[in-house]
């Protein structure tokens, strides 16, 4: 830092400083950014890189406000990960968007010796720094003391002692930080440490074992709650059985616990569209906003509820610090797969919806995995294939008792559980042979268990739900507007373009142009149409197969009932018999089971990986559902099944 | 013998990581270094990954990864 800007600091400076926060994973960044911000961040998209970064002002009870930005956690410099690469470049000032003022190194106490080590490389690239001692309540649980005064001593770096829960000690560190930011550079022990893992342990080893500041250097079993609660639910026997508890909780509130939020959702947009209807004045744009636009958008944000639920508990779950348990559980299987541990959390919200399970894959550390989690998203049944496969089951079992239903619901789910692991495995294996086996470690930190606080899960909840719903709505929105078009416009005798009905609309001529695919699966044009508009949200589906059969009926009960009548009533208008025959109804099945018909997913995968990625997943999945589809429908016929 | 061949909640003392180059990195990294202690404290199911304490970090190693880590 130039004298010039040392002076105009210390006149009242008018900007507020940088500061970043850097520490390894699971070292309490995070709720440091919390305490600091009372959790009143933003959370935005690195422009270009999959890196989503944490920003927001310092609270005024810490002193001036100062803008703290949340830097990915680093746990190796040497070998940086996306994300750690974008730390790492902030670090060296090579970063344009990102210049820090200054730094706050955040260390858990329990563990000085590992967060040091690269506590000393940000020491190295020269920037003014303050290390923040967190998880320091630990300490006693661990038989552990700390000397605060003697560590600052022996590093010649401003150390504090903070508890980010209770707030004591971040008044002391942004004054710190203040501090650090006007004075000078220099270079301290810290910086001199060796980045050769080895020697820099030993070195840190030497420093503080001759600084007297910590009790002991091996502090040998991590804290006994944390050990006792391992040994439960990581136990031989019982681990999985609770593994399985857990998750069946999960997924009864996803399901369950949604229900009532998703009405309500359904039953806002439905009157948002009647009162847009009526308000607007009545012409071309009106239709395409109430009808198309709004309409669509509700179809895809009925399942907004459950995304949240969905969200909630898995942040919940993480930051009791469960979830990194469950990563380890099933990563044996999961890595016979070609998997990680990590791509549990992924695949789970693939049951709810492909998007955020996307996302959540970022956090998949090497590429291979990160890509093949990714690619058998899609086959997780997505909760937008509910009400589908609820359509056809009834219309497969006319009276027959519900709990046959659920049976083969669950079936559904079970076996696109099964096809994903398959897949992985085959796509996995063939790719093993192609290319040189790279680096796969699991080496997972497992961070001690905590009570988790609500205000900052909610806050992540919301943040990363709302990212979902941007993500997803220019896909939704482009797509829903297109179809709405496609179904309600056609070319009339004289006319180009002309309000019309389903039937002469260009749906109808794409879905008889598709008809001759179609009829190997004993599907029609109708069904074409059908099938051409689950591609803005599966369960759009239903809703425009009830505008081909005409159900005009409002009340959603007697709807479904005349829809399953009307279905059952289709004949082929070529030859007159029954449309939807069994065969035909478990050839739909398979389709929705195995396509990807989805945009928004489509989007995301493709901003996730790239065009091509995205481009070959679609080609792949819709293909192969197909040709299962016609499989199945044609062995069906030859075996004597209609 | 190997950090496999460990007896649950004993400690032992690491002697060096045998590994290629980027994974003896990222092990050594972890903290896994030659003269640290070193304790496997928790069985899981199928008996992959170990569950090891080290530097007052509990990881979690796949079987693989604890075979590269030899003991004295």
């Amino acid at each position: 830092m130039g004298k010039a800007t040392v002076a105009a600091n210390a006149q009242g400076r008018k900007r507020p400083l940088t500061v970043c926060l850097v520490g390894m994973p699971n070292a309490g960044k995070t709720t440091l950014m919390n305490a600091l911000t009372d959790s009143s961040f933003y959370t935005a998209n690195y422009p270009g890189v999959t890196v989503t970064l944490a920003s927001g002002r310092s609270k005024p009870r810490y002193g001036s406000e100062e803008l703290i930005i949340d830097l990915p956690g680093i746990s190796s410099p040497a070998s940086p990960s996306p994300e750690e690469e974008l730390a790492c470049k902030v670090l060296d000032g090579q970063d344009d968007t990102i210049r820090p003022d200054a730094l706050i190194v955040v260390v858990d106490a329990t563990q000085v010796e590992r967060h040091l080590r690269l506590a000393s490389y940000v020491a190295r690239c020269g920037k003014p720094m303050v290390i923040c001692l967190t998880m320091t309540d630990l300490l006693p649980r661990m038989k552990l003391t700390l000397d605060v005064q003697k560590l600052e001593h022996a590093l010649g770096v401003p150390v504090v002692e903070v508890d980010a829960r209770s707030g004591k000690g971040l008044a002391k560190l942004m004054q710190l930080v203040r501090e650090a930011a006007q004075r000078q550079f220099a270079m301290q022990k810290l910086a001199q440490i060796p980045q050769d893992p080895v020697a820099a342990y030993d070195a840190l080893s030497a420093l503080l074992k001759s600084s007297g500041a910590l009790s002991t250097l091996h502090p040998g079993i991590a804290d006994e709650v944390t050990n006792k609660i391992d040994a439960i639910v990581l136990h031989r026997w019982f681990g999985l059985p609770i593994f399985f508890l857990i998750l069946a909780v999960l997924f009864a509130s996803i399901f369950w616990a949604a229900q009532p939020l998703m009405d309500i959702v359904d039953t806002a947009f439905t009157y948002t569209q009647a009162f847009l209807a009526e308000l607007l004045p009545p012409g071309f744009l009106t239709e395409l906003f109430s009808e198309g636009i709004i309409g669509g958008v509700g179809a895809v944000a009925v399942f907004f509820p459950q995304i949240m639920i969905l969200l909630f508990l898995m942040t919940f779950l993480e930051d009791t610090g469960y979830l990194a348990r469950g990563a380890v559980l099933v990563d044996r299987p999961l890595a016979f797969l070609g998997l990680h541990g990590r791509s549990l959390v992924p695949m789970l919200s693939g049951f709810a919806c492909a998007i955020p399970a996307v996302l959540a894959a970022r956090t998949i550390p090497t590429a291979r995995e990160r890509l093949l989690t990714i690619w058998v998203i899609p086959l997780m049944s997505c909760s937008a294939r509910l009400p589908v496969y609820s359509l056809l089951i009834a219309a497969l079992f006319t009276g027959r008792k519900s709990w046959i239903a659920g049976l083969v619901l669950s079936g559904i789910y079970f076996t696109s559980l099964l096809a994903a692991a398959f897949t992985a495995g085959l796509v996995s294996r063939l790719l093993a042979k192609r290319h040189r086996r790279s680096l796969s470690l699991l080496a997972m930190e497992l961070p001690v268990y905590r009570m988790p606080q609500l205000r900052p899960i909610l806050k992540l909840t919301w943040a990363r739900s709302s990212s979902y719903l941007q993500k997803a709505a220019l896909p939704i929105i482009t797509v829903s507007a297109v179809l709405w078009l496609l179904s309600n416009y056609g070319y009339l005798q004289y006319r180009y373009i002309a309000r019309t009905s389903l039937e002469q609309s260009f749906a109808a001529s794409l879905g008889q142009l598709l008809e001759p695919m179609l009829e190997p699966m004993g599907a029609d044009w109708r069904v074409g149409i059908g099938l051409i508009s689950a591609f803005a949200a599966r369960e759009a589906f239903v809703s425009s197969m009830a505008l081909v059969f005409r159900v005009a009926e409002e009340d959603e009960n007697t709807r479904e009932k005349s829809l399953l009548e009307c279905i059952r009533a289709a004949r082929l208008e070529s030859s007159g018999k029954p449309l939807f025959t069994t065969s035909t109804i478990i050839g739909l099945m398979c389709f929705f089971f195995f396509s990807l018909q989805c945009a928004s997913t489509v989007a995301v995968v493709r901003h996730e990986t790239s065009t091509r990625f995205a481009l070959i997943q679609l080609a792949f999945y819709t293909s192969l559902g197909y040709i299962v589809a016609v499989l199945i429908v044609q062995g069906l016929r030859l075996t004597g099944f209609a | 013998m190997t950090l496999v061949d460990a007896v649950r909640s004993k400690w032992y003392r690491i002697a060096g990581v045998e590994a290629s180059n980027d994974e003896r990195r990222r092990l050594l990294e972890l903290g896994l270094t030659p003269g640290t202690e070193v304790c496997v404290v928790q069985e899981v199911p199928f008996g992959d990954p170990l569950i090891v304490q080290v530097r007052g970090a509990r990881l979690a190693l796949r079987k693989r990864e604890a075979e590269w880590v030899k003991l004295q």
